[in-house]
């Protein structure tokens, strides 16, 4: 009878601890949402309680006004983040599958690998000038190209490592048989090998998309204006003259919104992405 | 593993990717396979960083001359290392990572014992306390922006109401410090969360049981047997946030744009604003090379600790 009791009061405890750590972590958003439906004359005025007066949708009109662009800077986003997606996914399985099969001298297979490994370690910011000024050779400057490179560059080693350990369990029998038939690698890839990683691609796509669409230094470095993204374009609203504090929530929801619903139903892949590197299995 | 190619010619798959394959053979193609994922790490990674080392040895500043200057040697070292702004800033981000990476592992730690196991209830548990590190940084700034603000923020207006007079969070320069340090651990403490959350399942769950069953309470367990397995990612994933503290950027452009003053300037900031504010070039090449050696120095130690913690487990 104690001891029920005891575990009564353990799970009664355990609940509420989860149920305050939920409090914290959700309720600034409940705070920005309900902001970004607030009418404007109640930002100022003290004693305005959580949940405002009336809703209203004049922030997201006003924001999503032809004439700010937001919808450009959505749109910008959007493509951003599918080509940075598909590219490094693809460039990072290919990568992998060759140092997992190729035999190199000179441990050159290794040396790739800690290349690959090292980029995740140093400050990009040591990048971002020398990035910026090699776009302004290239006449890349605000183009979706020049943000689509950058962010490859800093996903694919991420891919590559995922992959990599994948590998490490990947049954080469069946590569094998189909060897004997005549596939050569390009055949085997795709018409093997692709299918079977089909959850850590999904893996490492979706970490990608979240890495692509949430970056601000290399897109604010190299594409200021007409190919701006959307974290670029909230950090804008720090100098813009007095704060809009309706306008910035509304903003701050459109970028949040589809990346929280994602993360919602991408949730399994999104974890074994995360914790890929520090754990195994 | 020349099979395929000592096929004879009729047993070759014909088609356009068999000739190919055929022609360049097995090696070729897998360093074909190489080849775009390299050339994008080095044309848009190491490439920049090498002519980041090489323009921190000129005098160049992009306000000035669309061209590089003249050579300087260290000077530019020179000038970082007599600066106290610099000074300051590496100060700030070094307590700022470290108070941010303790604390997050900490309510990490804590959160994953509290939401580890099956169960419908506790995998949607996990996933909404995932939300805060999935939102871009910046957006996570301006929610803050707002909540902290000392006259109509949510946070001073409900310390209001039992009594307490909320200070400046953002506007007085020691609270904006630890309000920046706050704000950092809320966004990625549930990485750590998550991790260890993984971890914790990958334990052998029978060394567990064996050892209630010889009478040691959860506390007891827990600091004999769960902690020092845990031990190795526990560093590891220390490491990575510790760096990752250590660049902090994103959250201070929309929470307090480094001020007041200089008060929350992080290194990242403060050389973002020397080259892409001011175009001081060869000033912020310099000052981000010395910030990449201060980051390779602590993932150095890091390793070094935690081979030490393996290499003692395994040798019990």
């Amino acid at each position: 009878m104690s001891l029920t009791m005891r575990n009564l009061a353990g799970w009664g405890l355990r609940g509420l601890l989860i149920a305050l750590a939920l409090v914290v972590a959700l309720a600034p958003f409940v705070v920005l949402f309900f902001n970004s439906l607030r009418p404007a004359d109640e930002f100022l005025s003290e004693g305005a309680g959580l949940i405002p007066s009336r809703l209203t949708l004049e922030h997201y009109a006003e924001i999503f006004d032809p004439a700010r662009d937001t919808f450009r800077y959505l749109i910008n986003s959007v493509v951003v983040t599918t080509s940075s997606t598909v590219l490094a996914v693809l460039f990072g399985a290919l990568a992998a599958y060759a140092l997992a099969r190729l035999r190199l001298p000179f441990k050159l297979s290794l040396i790739i690998g800690v290349m690959f490994l090292v980029v995740r370690f140093y400050p990009k910011i040591t990048v971002a000038l020398p990035y910026y000024l090699l776009m302004r050779e290239f006449h890349l400057l605000d183009t979706h190209l020049a943000v689509i490179i950058a962010h490859v560059s800093m996903t694919v080693p991420f891919v590559v490592w995922m992959l990599l350990a994948f590998f490490e369990d990947f049954p080469r029998e069946l590569e094998q048989s189909a060897m004997v038939d005549g596939c050569g690698p390009i055949r085997r890839f795709v018409l093997i090998v692709m299918p079977l990683m089909a959850p850590a691609l999904a893996a490492a796509a979706v970490l990608t998309a979240f890495l692509s669409w949430n970056e601000f230094l290399m897109a604010s470095t190299v594409a200021p204006n007409a190919a701006k993204t959307l974290p670029v374009r909230v950090s804008g609203f720090i100098t813009d003259k007095g704060i809009l504090w309706g306008a910035m929530s509304a903003m701050s929801s459109v970028i949040i919104i589809p990346v929280a619903l994602f993360a919602l139903f991408t949730q399994r892949y999104l974890t074994r992405g995360l914790t890929a590197g520090a754990v195994k299995g | 593993m020349s099979i395929p190619l000592s096929l004879p010619e009729a047993q070759r798959p014909a088609g356009f990717l068999g000739r190919l394959e055929a022609r360049l053979g097995e090696t070729g193609i897998l360093l074909l396979f190489l080849v775009p994922a390299l050339i994008i790490v080095i044309g848009a990674q190491f490439y920049p960083l090498a002519s980041s080392a090489v323009i921190s040895l000129f005098d160049w500043r992009l306000s000035r001359s669309p061209t590089i200057g003249p050579f300087v040697g260290l000077d530019n070292y020179v000038r970082t290392f007599s600066d106290p702004i610099f000074a300051g800033t590496v100060s700030y981000t070094i307590i700022f990572a470290i108070s941010s990476t303790a604390l997050q592992l900490l309510l990490g730690l804590g959160i994953a014992l509290l939401t580890v196991g099956e169960g419908y209830t506790l995998r949607l548990v996990r996933t909404l306390l995932m939300l805060p590190m999935v939102v871009a940084p910046v957006a996570v700034g301006t929610i803050w922006r707002m909540i902290l603000s000392a006259r109509v923020g949510p946070l001073n207006q409900a310390l209001a109401g039992i009594g307490i007079d909320g200070p400046n969070w953002l506007g007085d320069p020691t609270w904006a410090a630890f309000s920046l340090i706050m704000i950092d651990a809320w966004e990625w403490t549930p990485f750590v969360a998550i991790t260890l959350t993984a971890a914790l399942t990958s334990l052998p769950s029978d060394l567990i049981r064996a050892a209630s069953v010889d009478g040691a309470g959860p506390w007891k367990t827990f600091r004999h047997i769960v902690l020092p397995m845990l031990m190795p990612v526990i560093v590891l994933v220390a490491m990575f946030r510790l760096i990752e503290a250590f660049l902090t950027l994103d959250i201070v452009f929309t929470t307090t744009a480094g001020g007041p003053g200089y008060a929350t300037h992080t290194l990242s900031f403060w050389i973002y604003q020397q080259g892409l504010k001011y175009f001081n070039i060869s000033y912020a090449a310099a000052s981000s090379w010395v910030m990449l050696l201060l980051c390779v120095a602590i993932a150095l130690g890091f390793l070094a600790w935690r081979r030490h913690i393996t290499s003692w487990q395994v040798s019990r």
